[in-house]
């Protein structure tokens, strides 16, 4: 019972350290009204299709790109090894205009990449696409992470065991060390999934319009007030929320046959 | 048929030196060592999960640069490794084409006893149940060569001897060659036909049984197949040494032993404990052998009492039946008589 009380204390402070901001906001914005409005709103409706659109898109190819990434720094070991993992988990501690500054001096008009890219219409500032690499470029080290520590969790007697069930290497990690690593690279998918989403300082930098729905909270409060922001924000949050733990419960294990 | 022609590996600072040896289609090598011999190392060799050199020869093909996948090996750990996110017909099942494996499964299952649990989840088996599925999944393949790494280790007794009597008769209901390594030299009996003794990456020794036991060739073979009594002494042949074997005697300190040699010099008297009779008063025996010694210590084994003698300064161990203890009336500090026939004791 007291190793219980011990547990709990520390845990309700968290969960009132981030309930209370996020459902001061809610209630707030609830007072001020225009949460109908801003579900009716079709910028508000874009910005937030937009965000997931990118938000998704950007997870998706991070999870190709990531995942083999990670299996790679598991199993093996190659010069300037902990250079690369370094440098993977740099977009997580640099600050983010930082980041779209980085992106804008790669991909931006002026530079020969980015005048490249917009000539195969390509463009990235001021596109979606724009938006994509910086999400992608903040929420990789996610999913790296998550699927390197998975897949160094796992035994790797068992895909050998499976090679010497007539499966080559390639299909050994496909179906063994991946299914097995499931769990823990949903948890960095989704991670990576909500840092895109919350991303506002590279994507300004990069893409200030199309807006997302950081950037649109952002302007609206530039532009309206705190009024004018928080029906959005609040719809941001709860959206959030919702996609969060439904993704956790996607992300359980399941035993197939 | 498993043919291996001067097979070396190596992991890390451990070397397997070459091992040669032979596994006919139907039988059985048990490869007995301690811990660290080379004999996980040895398997891996041959199932292509660690770099080799030497020939490879499984069911009749050189599969010496075949990859793992290639080699048409089953096999079997002792922590089983199933496939944790797959239940147990799918482990069973694992790397059949889709058309061959529901009857593949089933047969695999049949032939190993574990058809009550396909349809179990693989984290609800017992260590028993792990072990037949391990078994079932490595040949439900139908592999020419079947290796098993201490399949029988850590299991309570009644399920080993369940799965030791299945793993008798399997190579020959498969058809399959099989290694099966271990260090417990009841569980390599159990099963063989043929025994190879590894110590230290080198195959020292191998043939029958019943041979390796009787015959070590080394101190550290004699103790790998349980021989207790291992003296170290002087060889002397008895008279002029014929042709070997010929009768000599082995002086240990105060204490000489007669059997049978094929060289003189410096060595070893191995004797079974099993081998080694004991009595109250100095009788009339044939036994060659007849030394006197004070018990030190006893120690119940099973139906069976390991008797520890000082025999002026060496020790010997007997084994003798609980009733026989008793009747002996056997205890620290009695004085008891020990009878070794010639023909038990091996020079080395």
């Amino acid at each position: 019972m007291l190793s219980r009380l011990v547990l709990i204390g520390p845990a309700a402070a968290v969960v009132l350290l981030l309930a209370t901001p996020v459902a001061g906001l809610v209630a707030r914005a609830a007072g001020v009204g225009g949460l109908p409005a801003a579900l009716g709103d079709p910028a508000v409706r874009g910005a937030f299709a937009l965000t997931v659109a990118c938000a998704t898109a950007a997870t998706l190819v991070g999870a190709l790109l990531g995942v083999p990434t990670g299996y790679l720094l598991a199993r093996h070991d190659f010069p300037a090894k902990r250079w690369i993992e370094g440098l993977i988990e740099l977009p997580v501690v640099i600050p983010h205009p930082v980041a779209g500054i980085a992106i804008l001096l790669v991909c931006g008009r002026a530079t020969p990449l980015g005048a490249v890219l917009a000539r195969r219409g390509l463009a990235v500032v001021g596109t979606p696409l724009g938006i994509v690499t910086v999400m992608l470029f903040v929420g990789l080290p996610f999913v790296v992470t998550s699927a390197r520590e998975g897949f160094a969790l796992i035994d790797p007697r068992l895909e050998a065991m499976a090679r010497t069930l007539g499966v080559g290497p390639l299909g050994a990690a496909v179906r063994v060390a991946l299914p097995v690593a499931a769990r823990p690279i949903a948890a960095g998918a989704v991670l990576m999934w909500a840092r895109a989403v919350s991303e506002f300082g590279a994507i300004a930098i990069v893409s200030y319009n199309p807006q997302v729905a950081s950037v649109l909270v952002y302007d609206r409060f530039t532009s309206y007030g705190l009024a004018g922001a928080l029906p959005p924000a609040a719809l941001l949050v709860g959206l959030a929320l919702a996609v969060l733990v439904a993704l956790r419960g996607l992300a359980r294990p399941a035993v197939a046959r | 048929m498993i043919v291996l022609d001067d097979v070396t590996a190596v992991r890390g600072d451990f070397v397997l030196e070459p091992v040669a040896l032979a596994v006919p289609a139907g039988a059985q090598l048990a490869l007995l060592g301690a811990s660290g011999a080379g004999k996980t190392t040895l398997l891996e060799a041959v199932a292509g999960l660690l770099p080799a050199r030497g020939r490879v020869c499984i069911g009749g093909r050189d599969v010496s640069r075949e990859p793992p996948e290639r080699r048409g090996v089953g096999l079997v750990t002792q922590d089983a490794l199933l496939f944790p996110h797959l239940d147990v017909a799918a482990n069973v099942g694992f790397g059949l084409p889709r058309a061959a494996r529901a009857p593949a499964v089933e047969a695999a299952a049949r032939l190993t006893g574990c058809t009550h649990l396909l349809a179990r989840r693989t984290p609800a088996l017992s260590g028993g149940e792990r072990r037949r599925v391990a078994l079932a999944r490595a040949v439900a393949r139908r592999p020419a060569a079947l290796l098993l790494d201490e399949p029988l280790a850590g299991l309570e007794t009644p399920v080993r001897r369940d799965i030791a009597a299945d793993l008798r008769t399997l190579a020959g209901r498969l058809g399959a060659a099989l290694i099966h390594v271990t260090h417990d030299l009841e569980a390599a009996l159990a099963t063989a036909d043929l025994l190879g003794v590894l110590d230290a990456g080198r195959l020292i020794q191998l043939g029958p049984p019943a041979e390796v036991c009787q015959h070590p060739v080394s101190p550290a073979v004699a103790a790998l197949v349980g021989t207790e009594n291992v003296i170290a002494g002087e060889i002397r042949a008895e008279g002029a040494a014929g042709a070997p074997p010929f009768p000599a005697r082995l002086r240990a300190g105060r204490i000489e032993l007669r059997g049978l040699a094929t060289r003189e010099g410096p060595g070893h008297a191995a004797l079974r404990a099993e081998d080694v009779t004991l009595a109250p008063a100095r009788t009339a025996s044939s036994a060659q052998n007849q030394l006197t010694g004070v018990v030190t210590d006893l120690a119940p084994s099973g139906p069976l009492v390991r008797v520890g003698l000082d025999v002026l300064g060496v020790r010997l161990v007997a084994l003798v039946t609980r009733e026989s203890a008793a009747a002996l009336g056997l205890a620290p500090g009695i004085t008891v008589y020990a009878h070794v026939k010639a023909a038990a004791v091996h020079f080395l």
